[in-house]
């Protein structure tokens, strides 16, 4: 009776199909029509690469080189100042979105599941991002890359994009380093980066987000927390158990010791926050009780997501 | 501060330790924690890393916690030893109030008119002695009736000694002063400035107050003096270093009472009895009073008797017979103009008549003249006869009605009647014996004749002489008894088989010259009594106060009997071997029963008398002399304030208990 009560306590109710009905679509259309009015403005192009090719709009010089197309010379100023300058145009090209989604077990913590709140941001952020006509690619991992929904663009997608995000599988322990540079292998073409975790890493989460800078990727960092892992509710003697690693712990909890484990939450997300403003790294974080449009409105709001 | 160890202080260290032992066992023994799964071990880990620097402050606190329950433990266990503030006086005394609670107590001459007891009085002198009593002193209640009761242990919370006084009423028992004495002696011994207060009206037997010795008696070294001593000694109450103080109550001495009544059945004619009473004036005056018997509620006989002071007279009235019942009851009244006593416990009596029963017997013979004769002489037994063939015939017919014995004469039938019919074999023969045979003795003679068994009662056989005598084996670890026994052989026996009893005589009529003799009818007599249960030497008329044992047919294996008593409360007396051992605290018809398996195994009826003449005279003593020495009256203690801590202690403990439930709940101590 007793361990049936304990397997009872410690189900994990993953129930997904409600999570991308009618109603939350109806979200994603306001969110693309507010993204659009308020944020992109009178732009034309959707977004664009910085990145110098052979786009129309004039960029900048450089110095001639063998082998250089002459169609690119800029003769006019050969004829003021005798020297041999090639002209540069903005290279316009569509935006990739890769949104990299944790799928650990500890996603699978708090009311409602952390990983029920990622999946209905990265929802909404891919429809944001398909309806501007940019690709997008959903990659879930944990200790590695899981199976992944390739990049692609148009909103009618969309649907294909629940579909994936209600059959993710959700397990193991999180290792952000491995999960990106698996990720630099497997794609080449570069983008920006949305990723989207509570970012309890055992190793640590610089070396997965600086993997994904050096090689040229866009990080974007989106943290989610529970309220109760900030506030835990429990006392008296426990023990505790880390539901990735499995590691125990026989501990007295005080209220003293709560007080200290509040400062130590406080200051890890204060370290992944100082982190990404040292990076000029778009940072958010948002705990699950907070409506995702209204998340999704407040990063449209600071930037970074929309240009 | 005094300690007034109601428990003793080597049980206190006992608990103390057991207790210390198990809360140290408490704490060393690991509970079974929750478990609590949570996303990110890594930050609880830098936590306790930087917590460990304080462990041994949590240490410290979890020994904070042993020590706080260790603390609360034997603040506990010292509120046990009830500790009181204004410390122990050298003049505080151990005293024991034995409060006479006997018979005479409910003599009505206290009060104005006479309408109060002599228990009442007695109640409120009690009360007037604990007001005067010492706040250090310890005292204990004791109620004296047929038996010793201690109704306290000794302690000095005067309001519980009022209320436990207040439940104190007279028994119908006389007083055992001897054992009262005793018991408080020995509660005594040991306690500083002993005591003993005697409150009652004196009516004590004599040797009951000859009994006490107050000095030791050095044991004389020589024979046959020592023996004597010993004796002596065991009788004796030692009062050496104990003062006893008398405080009487009661007036009247005006009292004609009932000491004996008795009835018993004749042995030749068993429906006629004859029935003795004795009745004593006690009073200085002469009294005439109307003494009337009962059978049942009809009145038999009604007698005017007139008794000069101190006269007791003897009353027998032979011969009586006719009355349904068996219970007797006699009753003085008092005539015209004369004042009834204050005393009217003694004034109604009861006797039992052993039960008179019919019996249906059946005897299986080949004619004997002998047989028939002797059987009836006896007008109770209704007598059927049959041969040998026509039991069988009968028997195989089932056409044999029910009775209540058979006698089976120089015949041993293969099939018996069922049980609870009792049996009788005259010389019993093959393997339906009821006991088996061992051998045959010619001319044999009776050496030994059982001087215990109802049947072999008032039997002389030594002179009997028989052709041949049948010798059986008797298991006495069956309850089979030997009855006669011709050279240690036995040649006659009984036992009982549950509820059916059988009894075996070794010899036929036809060779012995037994009919001959007065013993053959007795023999009978005996036998067939026997069957019936009709003990004539069944005592069934007791006095209260004193223990009795109670023969009680077919209880084996049963260990406790049912009593009611005449007020109609039922209690419970143990059941031993087939007697119950009886103690009557009231006057009246008694029912005993024993049962098994929910069903009346055995049932007997008796009646308890006060009879008891040192209890009748109620004449209360003014002064009373105990061992040769006048005892006096006793005097008030001085008065000390103390102050009970046990209270405070308790308190004490509850705070601590709200300490530790907060420091708990706060995880302060955790």
């Amino acid at each position: 009776m007793a361990a049936r009560a304990k397997k009872k306590a410690t189900k994990i109710e993953d129930d997904r199909s409600s999570l991308f009905n009618e109603e939350f679509l109806k979200k994603l259309e306001y969110l693309h029509m507010v993204s659009r009015k308020t944020f992109v403005g009178q732009n034309r192009a959707d977004r664009r690469m910085r990145k110098i090719g052979s786009g129309i709009e004039f960029a900048d010089h450089r110095k001639y080189s063998t082998g250089d197309d002459f169609r690119y010379i800029d003769w006019n100023v050969y004829g003021r100042i005798d020297k041999l300058l090639l002209r540069l145009f903005e290279e316009e090209e569509d935006l990739h979105i890769y949104i990299l989604l944790d799928a650990s077990k500890s996603m699978l913590i708090g009311e409602p599941l952390k990983l029920h709140y990622a999946m209905q941001m990265a929802a909404a952020l891919t429809y944001v991002g398909l309806a501007n006509l940019d690709r997008v690619g959903i990659v879930p991992f944990a200790e590695n890359l899981h199976a992944h929904l390739p990049v692609a663009r148009g909103k009618g997608r969309i649907f294909k994009v629940f579909d994936f995000l209600r059959g993710i599988e959700a397990g193991g322990p999180t290792n952000l380093e491995e999960a990106t540079k698996s990720f630099i292998h497997r794609y080449k073409r570069k983008g920006l980066v949305v990723v989207i975790s509570d970012f309890y890493d055992p190793s640590g989460f610089e070396e997965g987000i600086n993997s994904l800078r050096y090689n040229g990727f866009e990080p974007f960092v989106l943290q989610i927390y529970d309220e109760k892992e900030v506030n835990p509710n429990f006392h008296g003697d426990l023990t505790l158990v880390d539901c990735e690693t499995g590691f125990a712990k026989e501990i007295t909890v005080s209220k003293s010791l709560i007080d200290a484990y509040k400062r130590e939450h406080e200051k890890y997300c204060a370290e992944l926050s100082d982190f990404c403003s040292q990076k000029n790294i778009p940072y958010f974080r948002t705990h699950t009780k907070i409506a995702f449009d209204e998340l999704v409105l407040k990063i449209f709001r600071l930037g970074g997501f929309l240009k | 501060m005094n300690l007034l160890t109601p428990i003793a202080s080597g049980t206190i260290a006992t608990v103390a330790a057991v207790l210390a032992g198990l809360l140290v066992l408490a704490y060393i023994l690991k509970m079974r924690r929750r478990r609590f799964e949570v996303p990110f071990s890594t930050l609880w880990q830098r936590v306790l890393k930087e917590k460990e620097a304080t462990s041994l402050w949590r240490h410290l606190k979890r020994l904070l916690s042993l020590l706080l329950l260790a603390t609360m433990v034997g603040l506990l266990l010292f509120a046990a030893l009830e500790p009181e503030l204004g410390g122990a006086r050298e003049d505080a005394r151990s005293i024991v109030v034995i409060v006479d609670a006997s018979a005479s107590m409910k003599t009505l001459d206290e009060g104005n008119t006479g309408e109060q007891s002599r228990m009442e009085a007695a109640r409120e002198q009690v009360r007037l002695l604990l007001d005067g009593m010492s706040a250090d002193d310890s005292i204990m209640l004791m109620r004296m009736d047929g038996r010793a009761t201690p109704l306290s242990r000794f302690h000095g919370d005067l309001a519980k000694h009022r209320k436990t006084l207040s439940t104190i009423e007279a028994s119908d028992t006389p007083a055992n002063l001897t054992a009262s004495l005793s018991a408080a002696a020995d509660a005594l011994r040991w306690r500083k400035r002993p005591q003993i207060i005697l409150v009652g009206d004196g009516a004590y037997p004599e040797d009951a107050l000859a009994s006490a010795t107050w000095e030791k008696v050095e044991v004389p070294a020589t024979e046959p003096d020592a023996a004597t001593f010993k004796n002596k000694q065991l009788a004796s109450v030692d009062l050496e270093g104990i003062e006893v103080r008398y405080q009487p109550v009661g007036s009247a001495a005006n009292n004609v009472g009932i000491i004996s009544f008795n009835v018993r059945r004749y042995i030749s004619n068993k429906l006629n009895y004859e029935v003795f009473i004795e009745i004593q004036n006690f009073s200085e005056e002469p009294a005439t009073r109307r003494l009337v018997l009962f059978n049942g509620d009809s009145e038999i006989d009604v007698k005017e008797v007139q008794l000069a002071p101190g006269q007791r007279i003897t009353k027998i009235y032979p011969d009586l017979g006719g009355g349904a019942e068996s219970v007797l009851r006699a009753r003085i009244e008092s005539v015209k103009d004369e004042a009834s006593d204050a005393f009217a416990l003694d004034d109604e009596a009861w006797a039992l008549m052993p039960e008179n029963k019919r019996q249906k017997v059946l005897l299986v013979s080949i004619d004997n003249l002998y047989m028939e004769g002797a059987l009836l002489i006896f007008e109770h037994l209704d007598v059927d006869k049959l041969t040998p063939e026509e039991y069988e015939t009968a028997f195989a017919a089932n056409e044999l009605p029910e009775y209540d014995a058979v006698i089976y004469h120089a015949y041993t039938p293969q099939n018996v009647l069922p049980s609870p019919t009792h049996l009788l074999y005259f010389k019993p023969s093959g393997p339906h014996s009821p006991f088996p045979i061992t051998g045959s003795l010619e001319r044999g003679r009776i050496t030994h004749v059982s001087q215990t068994h109802p049947i072999t009662r008032w039997l002389e056989m030594s002179d009997v002489n028989f052709d041949t005598l049948d010798t059986f084996s008797v298991d006495p670890s069956a309850a089979e008894v030997s009855l006669f026994e011709s050279i240690r052989s036995s040649v006659a026996a009984a036992k009982k088989e549950g509820r059916r009893k059988i009894a075996a005589f070794g010899f036929d009529l036809e060779g012995t010259d037994v009919m001959l003799r007065v013993a053959f009818p007795l023999m009978m007599v005996n036998t067939l009594d026997w069957f019936a249960g009709a003990d004539s030497d069944l005592i069934t008329t007791y006095t209260t106060g004193r223990p009795a044992r109670v023969p009680l047919d077919g209880t084996y294996g049963i260990s406790e009997v049912l009593v009611t008593m005449p007020s109609g409360a039922t209690q419970k007396a143990p059941l031993r071997e087939g007697y119950a051992t009886f103690f009557a605290t009231e006057v009246g018809v008694h029912k005993l029963v024993a049962r098994q398996g929910g069903e009346d195994v055995a049932e007997i009826q008796l009646a308890a008398n006060l009879s008891n003449a040192s209890e009748s005279d109620i004449e209360p003593s003014a002064e009373l002399s105990l061992g040769g020495k006048t005892l006096e009256r006793p005097v008030p203690g001085s008065a000390t304030p103390r102050q009970s801590l046990w209270i405070y202690l308790c308190l004490m403990v509850l705070l601590l208990l709200l300490v530790e439930w907060y420091t708990f709940n706060r995880r302060i101590t955790v």
